[in-house]
């Protein structure tokens, strides 16, 4: 049995690089399980997909804390979220980086293997989106499947979302990751950041979960989601404003999903700070925006 | 001192008037119409203060009375049968917010086929919804429950909802002497609510009942259990300080009638509990060791108390007006659950479904199979249905 922790962003299709391995393992003859843990999730928050792998049928129906590989979609998460937590001394770390493997720092030091998926993904793909070129880095760097059946496997499960021209891309995103996949050793004594959670006991938590809010500069926020989740660091894309051309209907502030818009001045005086710390970037307020006063730029 | 001839509904409207509501949001359903049209009379005659909405079904009237109690309101609403049923999903949010709504729900039966009769099958299925439930045998228990309602599930230690169960026709539109309680004893006894665990105001906002991952729920599931086990004791305080101000005692949890030296004992709820009291009567009349237990709580469940009434008998029967199918009624089921370990027979009598007439002979071959059971020491059938033609009770 082998089990696989996938780390991406609400967006990047680290189910469906979870469930394509799955899928490759069943061409060889394996039991295989993949599975998401969806919490309160949207584009571009830290996500997680699970796969399990073994001769026999699998009973077990938990999350994963203790992998033997991880598999990393975006090397920015690195810095966010804790993604070698539980990893075995034994495992493997496959991550999506320009980086050799021996410049990448984790939580400790393991075998580790790096590829350059996003830069294989704009020239197989023409588009960024590395959750099928990171498994062939992953057939490569662990020899677990053989890169035919992640082909396989792509095809299966890519094909039956997106159709079979489009999952032969896919395919090939993979082949040229597995030529060009490095395989070293990572740094290990990085500490990410620990997110402060609010877990109280049923004794400390307000009667029906009724909240007082948690106030942030940005606004409301309820037990979801934290002050500490700074969702700015989501963001490829930046709202710019331009307040001559706003007309403070709020509409804008209305739609935010963030609490990122907030009203400052009086009267007349009266216009919106855009709290970057918080934006993440999803461009809904430009898109609501009936004056374009906002403009989402790179 | 008032009394009057009123019917159940009648005394349901007027508990809600003494019990100065802030909001009514329902809508009418036979047979429990008559509740909301005597409030709106109350309201217009300028008799009640209340805010009142005819909402436009009760899965509107229910969520009006969620968000009115999530104000901090005192909020009541009633309804019956098929408007339940249409109110299940938001009962749930009005449990696990801790809003303490009152309700009383006029049982009939739910369709199919369509039935406007008394049957439990309405409020029975809603037992998971965190909603206490209580069942009620005459207009004087309608009234004096409906207020003491309020009192119980505005309790600090309790906070939930709670259905006040009166069987349709055979209270809501039967008129009988019901004594009406003073305004200025039940203001005594009734202080206004004010809640600070749910208030919603904009100048001091709440988050209520908001998108919540794993890591809260099971706490506040938690929560509801053992607020609701809270309940237990705060019914037995009411209780008692009801009968010493108004002196009318429904001894709380359950009532027990002719229990001493009975070793034939039959747990009834609702209205054909009166008529079990007379046939007990007659049968210790005739020398037959035969109790009453009227189950007034069916949530929270009284586990404890029915432990000890089993403790001094030799065989227990439970009366349903409902049936689980395949499984028996569903107060037979929470007696066995409570009464697991004791080697006594428990068995289950089911009558009066769709609203069938529960008759006295029907009430007499109950007792009959209880005390078979209790001088066999076992039953033939744990399962009896009565008076169901083709069916051998
Ligand atoms: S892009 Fe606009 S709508 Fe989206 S989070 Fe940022 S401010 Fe809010
Ligand atoms: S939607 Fe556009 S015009 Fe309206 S307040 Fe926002 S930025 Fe201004």
């Amino acid at each position: 049995m082998y089990e696989v922790r996938f780390h991406g962003r609400g967006g990047q299709g680290a189910v469906m690089a979870a469930q394509a391995l799955a899928s490759a393992a069943f061409q060889e003859g394996n039991y295989a399980v993949a599975f998401p843990y969806f919490g309160a999730e949207r584009r571009g928050a830290p996500v997680m997909a699970f796969t399990r792998v073994d001769k026999d049928k699998i009973f077990s129906k938990t999350l994963i804390y203790e992998p033997d590989y991880i598999v990393v979609l975006d090397d920015k998460l690195c810095g966010l979220v804790d993604v070698s937590d539980g990893l075995k001394d034994s495992g493997m770390a496959i991550i999506n980086s320009a980086e050799k493997p021996e410049d990448i720092k984790l939580g400790k030091a393991v075998k580790c293997a790096t590829v350059d998926a996003t830069t294989v993904a704009l020239e197989t793909l023409g588009q960024p989106i590395t959750n099928s070129a990171i498994l062939g880095a992953f057939a490569k760097a662990t020899g677990l499947v053989s890169i035919d059946s992640v082909v396989e496997g792509i095809m299966d499960i890519f094909g039956n979302r997106i159709g079979e021209r489009l999952a032969t891309k896919n395919a090939n995103a993979a082949k040229a990751a597995y030529e060009v996949t490095q395989v070293g050793t990572c740094q290990g004594g990085f500490e990410c950041e620990k997110a402060d959670k609010w877990l109280p006991g049923y004794d400390e938590l307000p009667l029906g979960l009724a909240t007082r809010p948690m106030e942030t500069p940005e606004g409301l926020v309820g037990p979801g989601s934290f002050v500490d989740n700074k969702t700015g660091s989501w963001k490829t894309f930046a709202p710019i404003y331009d307040p001559d051309k706003c007309i403070m209907c709020r509409m804008c502030w209305f739609y935010c999903p963030d609490g990122a818009i907030k009203e400052v001045g009086e009267g007349d005086a009266k216009t919106l700070e855009f709290h970057h710390e918080y934006c993440k970037g999803c461009g809904i307020c430009a898109n609501e925006c009936p004056k374009d006063a906002i403009k989402m730029e790179r | 001192m008032v009394k009057r001839v009123v019917t159940g509904n009648y005394a349901a409207a007027f508990a809600a008037m003494l019990a100065k509501v802030d909001v009514i949001a329902a809508y009418p359903i036979t047979p429990q119409t008559f509740i909301v049209e005597h409030l709106s009379e109350f309201v217009n005659d300028g008799l009640l203060d209340s805010a009142f909405m005819r909402c436009e079904s009760e899965h509107s009237a229910m969520s009006a009375c969620v968000a009115a109690s999530a104000t901090g309101v005192r909020t009541y609403t009633a309804t019956a049968s098929q408007g339940l049923a249409l109110m299940h999903e938001v009962l749930f949010i009005a449990g696990s917010a801790h809003l303490p709504v009152v309700m009383p729900v006029v049982n009939r039966t739910v369709a199919g086929p369509i039935g406007i009769w008394a049957e439990h099958n309405d409020t029975m299925p809603q037992r998971d919804c965190g909603w206490m439930q209580v069942y009620v045998e005459d207009n004087q228990e309608v009234m004096d429950m409906t207020i003491q309602a309020f009192k119980i599930a505005e309790d600090k230690r309790v906070l939930l909802p709670i259905m006040v169960c009166l069987d349709a026709f055979i209270l809501s539109h039967t008129v009988e002497p019901v004594d009406f309680p003073e305004q200025d004893k039940v203001d005594k006894f009734l202080p206004p609510y004010r809640p600070d665990h749910a208030v919603l105001d904009p100048k001091d906002p709440m988050i209520i009942g908001s998108f919540s991952p794993p890591e809260y729920i099971q706490e506040v599931r938690y929560q509801t259990d053992e607020t609701m086990r809270n309940a237990l004791e705060v019914v037995e305080e009411v209780n008692a300080e009801w009968a010493k101000e108004f002196g009318r005692d429904y001894g709380g949890l359950i009532e027990e009638y002719k229990t001493d030296g009975a070793d034939a004992i039959l747990i009834t709820l609702g209205t054909v509990t009166s008529t079990a009291r007379d046939i007990v009567d007659e049968y210790r009349a005739a020398g037959k060791k035969v109790g009453l237990v009227k189950l007034r709580f069916f949530r929270p469940y009284p586990t404890e108390a029915i432990r000890k009434v089993a403790s001094k008998c030799k065989a227990i029967g439970v009366y349903d007006r409902a049936v689980s199918f395949s499984a028996g009624g569903p107060s037979w089921i929470e007696a066995r659950n409570a009464l697991y370990g004791y080697t006594i027979p428990v068995i289950n009598v089911l009558a009066g479904l769709g609203g069938r007439d529960v008759t006295e002979p029907d009430i007499r071959l109950m007792f009959d199979k209880v005390l078979e059971a209790a001088e066999k020491g076992e039953a033939e059938n744990e399962i009896v249905w009565i008076g169901t033609r083709g069916v051998k009770p």
